[in-house]
């Protein structure tokens, strides 16, 4: 088999000064509104109802007598 | 950031050394190995999809499970990783390589003591098991040989320790005036951490356990030993990460075809992590009683500020991921993603490992809060939280990082990188439903550890979606991620017997766009930042502490012994038995006599 690592055909140099990571800045972003919108979610999933904290029913059975 | 200067693969530099990190990786993955077979066995026996041991086994396959897997399977790749990360950046081979084998020695025979103690337990005929799990809670108790083990195994990390401590400090003879280089100065930080973290269990095991395993005190206080376990439970998990960290920050951006962001972030990065991961064990701990109030809720806040540091690691990874794609060509805000090298499995998979880390950043910000972690509590949940963090997190770094470490540890070419790429997307694929269906359940209040969790006049009840299909997800999880291992482990086993290739890349790291000289000299100040960590433990943990033993003495007050055998099942079943029997017929009788009353 050839290299075990390709070598990554750099198409040009960019150094500390020209580069702005935007795109890092876009992603974490994306990820922050991510997490507001679970935690909104787990409210409604787990608070709002006043539910206790196991869900399911109980069965009767054997328990007349 | 300095380099191997001679441009050859790592064994052509440091063939001494090649042996005993490959040493510490075989035991890494034959670990992975048996910890995938136990984990597939628990997925499909308590989804009573397939059922062939029986349900009294179940803690000792989970405990096999969990200490094989976040012990055994962890640790070793550690080691292995750290030595080659100390010996390539520092150019320079070990101070002794006797020393070397010693700890690995050591580590070795230590595992191999536990392991037996707790693969006992699978047969009657001889007197011995472990079935403690992992966190190894009094009042279960071990065999004696399990704790020692474990001792044994933590002496042969401390000395691991010692020899990249040493090696630093003749490399400073010769390079007074020089920074620390970026990879050994994280793993000099990892292990300042792990000292401070260790004398929690070393306490707990030497003190208390372990004598007490051995018939020498009658008993232990479990809140005290348990604190003592989250003490090092919490520092134990950026164990497992900060290898897997180091390799997205050092490997990564020029795998991308980048430069690392900045070097200076990265080493504040490693300082707040030996500040802060030990003064917040007690955030495991928010439902035990007999802890105050106030002394969780201290841990709460500090575990908040412990955000930081992987939310910076976030920035930096990334961004010296975006670098390499727009060296490549990629453009846009999101179009850079398309630019990226997903076909090399070293990427593929490390790439997907941080992104199932982010998945797993929004459940451990659940668990962490005080007051929503009671919901979460011991379900499926928090194994679901922790698949995403050390079980891929680490776990799939560790088997991307191998698709680059193990040709220049072997001199030969990977066997098959297509495999490589179809075992990582797979891991991702198996975590994904296997994960997805534990935070579920978890919801429901399905519990973990627990081998039949199902029970009589109770329905657990899904609000989208049933149980049936959670069960199914959960199994399909686990299928694909013991088949991924599968194929991991050929790779491996191929790799080794293939032939010596010379066109291998260079052993080498990646650059920075900052470097080390844009940070200030202060950070790599080892003892400043040691001394503040330890103060922040001792305020962390002192009055905590004084507070247990205060209320339930040092030893405890008289428990008695649980080791999980069957005999001892049924004799507590029996002895249950008798006492309802007894209070039914007390309150069956004080009912006729109060009816009796009313009625008359
Ligand atoms: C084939 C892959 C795997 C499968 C099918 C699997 C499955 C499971 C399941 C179903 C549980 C919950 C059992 C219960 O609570 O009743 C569990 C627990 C656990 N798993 Fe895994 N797992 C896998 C890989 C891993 C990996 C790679 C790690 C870590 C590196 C890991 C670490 C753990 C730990 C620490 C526990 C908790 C043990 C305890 O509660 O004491 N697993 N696993
Ligand atoms: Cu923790």
């Amino acid at each position: 088999m050839g290299q075990a690592i390709e070598k990554p055909e750099e198409k040009r140099e960019i150094g500390h000064d020209e580069y702005n990571p935007v795109g890092t800045l876009a992603l974490i972003l994306l990820y922050f509104v991510l997490l507001v919108f679970l935690w909104f979610f787990m409210y409604f999933v787990e608070f709002l109802g006043n539910d206790p904290t196991v869900v399911g029913t109980v069965v009767a059975s054997g328990v007349v007598g | 950031m300095t380099m191997s200067e001679s441009g050859g693969t790592y064994i052509d530099n440091f063939p001494a050394e090649a042996r005993v990190v490959r040493s510490a990786l075989y035991s890494s993955f034959l670990a992975l190995a048996l910890g995938g077979l136990f984990g597939i066995i628990q997925t499909l026996h308590r989804t009573d999809i397939y059922r062939f041991i029986e349900s009294d086994m179940y803690y000792t396959v989970l405990t096999a499970h969990g200490v094989f897997l976040v012990v055994t399977f962890t640790i070793f790749f550690l080691v292995g990783v750290f030595t080659w990360a100390v010996t390539t950046s520092l150019d320079r081979g070990v101070e002794d390589i006797r020393f070397t084998w010693l700890w690995y020695g050591l580590m070795t025979i230590g595992t191999v003591m536990a392991a037996a103690a707790i693969l006992a337990g699978f047969t009657d005929s001889i007197d011995m098991s472990a079935d403690v799990l992992f966190t190894f809670y009094a009042p279960l108790q071990a065999h004696w040989l399990f704790y020692l083990g474990l001792v044994v195994f933590v002496v042969g990390t401390w000395l691991a320790g010692a020899d990249w401590f040493r090696s630093w400090w003749a490399w400073k003879q010769e390079n007074p005036d020089e920074r620390i280089p970026l990879p050994t100065f994280m793993v000099l930080t990892t292990m300042l951490m792990w000292y401070i973290a260790t004398i929690g269990i070393a306490v707990s095991i030497l003190v208390f356990l372990l004598p007490w395993s051995l018939g020498i005190i009658d008993s232990v206080n479990p809140t005290l030993t348990r604190t003592l376990f989250w003490f090092w439970g919490h520092p134990v998990v950026y164990f497992w990460l900060l290898p897997a960290y180091m390799m997205w920050y050092v490997m990564l951006p020029k795998i991308s075809g980048g430069k690392l962001f900045s070097d200076p972030l990265a080493r504040v990065v490693f300082i707040l992590f030996l500040l802060l991961s030990t003064p917040v064990g007690i955030h495991h701990q928010y439902l035990d009683p007999g802890i105050a109030e106030g002394f969780k809720f201290i841990a709460m806040t500090n575990t908040m500020f412990l955000l930081l540091p992987s939310l910076l690691t976030a920035f930096t990874v990334v961004a010296s991921m975006e670098h390499g794609a727009r060296q490549r060509g990629g453009t846009g805000y999101f179009g850079w993603l398309k630019a990226l090298p997903w076909r090399d499995p070293v990427f593929a998979g490390m790439a997907l490992a941080g992104l199932m880390f982010a998945a797993g950043g929004f459940s451990g910000m659940i668990n962490a809060g005080m007051n929503i972690n009671y919901l979460v509590h011991n379900t499926l949940w928090v194994p679901g939280h922790f698949h995403l963090t050390v079980g891929t997190a680490s776990a799939l770094t560790f088997m991307a990082a191998t698709y680059w470490l193990l040709p220049q540890l072997t001199g030969k070419a990977l066997w098959n990188r297509s495999v490589a790429l179809v075992q990582v997307v797979l891991w991702f694929l198996g975590m994904t439903f296997m994960s997805n269906s534990m935070h579920r359940a978890g919801l429901l209040g399905i519990p973990r550890r627990t081998a039949e969790p199902q029970y009589q006049g109770f329905e657990f009840e899904a609000g989208v979606g049933s149980v049936a299909e959670l069960d199914f997800q959960l199994a399909l999880g686990g299928a694909l991620l013991a088949i991924s291992i599968v194929l991991f482990l050929a790779n491996v086993v191929g790799t080794a017997f293939n032939g010596r290739s010379d066109d291998l890349p260079a052993n080498e790291f990646a650059e920075t766009l900052s470097g080390p000289e844009d940070s200030p000299q202060v950070l790599d100040n080892l003892k400043l930042w040691t001394a503040i960590a330890v103060v922040l433990v001792i305020l962390a943990y002192s009055f905590p502490l004084m507070s247990i033993v205060d209320r339930g003495g040092l030893y405890g007050p008289d428990i008695s012994p649980f080791p999980v055998s069957i005999e001892t099942l049924s004799l507590l079943a029996f002895t249950l038995e008798q006492y309802t029997t007894a209070a039914i017929a007390t309150t069956g009788e004080f009912v006729q006599t109060t009816l009796t009353g009313v009625i008359r």
